[in-house]
């Protein structure tokens, strides 16, 4: 961990959070990176259907989505800056705010799932939309995964279990919530606004 | 400049970003478009692995793998673009 004079300084060579974390973003990294590359080489074999049942999708609430996620993940890091100050009930408010955000985007999107379903844009619809459930259904678990650890760790914050001199578990929980945001950033374009 | 005013300078860009990518999408559909779209996302994706994830200190090793996976995905996406037309 890096232990510099000034806490929120990082050290040149420093790795944030734990090694077995990096390997575990890289893993979850890999399978995404399977499903998108899927979802890109379907959409070259069949470029008229995706561009057609893309078209059925709102592109606002795709943009709203990520801005709400970006939002969330800047919340998370400032959250990881306070407590590198040994500021912990700072870092538990800025988690609670990054969870309001997320939450945000918690509802755009099971809003969008129950009007694709009413309108019967389910899974067997046709493979843009196979593909575009199994892609954003994987992303919607791990968001919520994310979720319930920013929350964890914001109850440990209130304890103040983390400071400056350890909050290497904190670094980890809030690295993966960043990892679910660079996996939408890439999502975001090609599933809503790619033709 | 302090850690927080980086953050927001990041966040600042990912929102800049995220807008011009829809705006890159209603100017309309191109192939070169497209390029640059996912170019943009590239950029988002190496805000965030910077900034957020605060890899630019970090070892190259590791700094060069988050990096280049937005980076491949995106040739090869574009890729599929180009050759399958």
């Amino acid at each position: 961990m890096c232990t510099s004079a000034e806490p929120s300084e990082l050290c040149r060579g420093h790795l944030p959070g734990d090694l077995a974390m990096w390997f575990f973003i890289l893993a979850e990294l890999s399978v995404f990176a399977i499903l998108i590359l899927a979802f890109a080489v379907t959409q070259a074999l069949k470029p008229q259907m995706f561009s057609d049942s893309r078209q059925l999708l709102a592109t606002s609430t795709g943009l709203a989505m990520t801005l709400s996620l970006i939002t969330a993940g800047l919340f998370a890091a400032l959250a990881q800056e306070r407590i590198r100050r040994s500021r912990p009930r700072h870092g538990a408010v800025f988690l609670l705010l990054a969870l309001l955000a997320a939450s945000v985007y918690v509802v755009l999107k099971v809003t969008e799932y129950r009007h694709l379903l009413v309108s019967g844009l389910g899974m067997e619809h046709n493979t843009f939309f196979t593909l575009y459930w199994i892609l954003t259904g994987f992303h919607f678990l791990h968001v919520l995964l994310g979720m319930f650890i920013l929350g964890w760790l914001a109850e440990r914050c209130r304890r103040g279990l983390y400071d400056a001199a350890n909050h290497n578990g904190f670094e980890c929980g809030v690295l993966y919530w960043h990892m679910v945001d660079l996996v939408w950033v890439v999502l975001f374009p090609l599933v809503y606004v790619l033709n | 400049m302090s850690a927080s005013r980086l953050l927001l300078l990041c966040w600042a860009g990912l929102a800049t970003l995220s807008l011009c990518t829809v705006a890159l999408a209603q100017v309309g559909t191109s192939r070169w478009l497209s390029m640059v779209i996912l170019l943009v996302a590239v950029g988002k994706a190496w805000l965030i692995t910077d900034g957020f994830m605060e890899l630019r200190h970090a070892p190259h090793l590791w700094r060069r793998l988050m990096l280049s996976w937005a980076l491949v995905l995106a040739a090869v996406v574009g890729l599929t673009l180009v050759l399958f037309r």
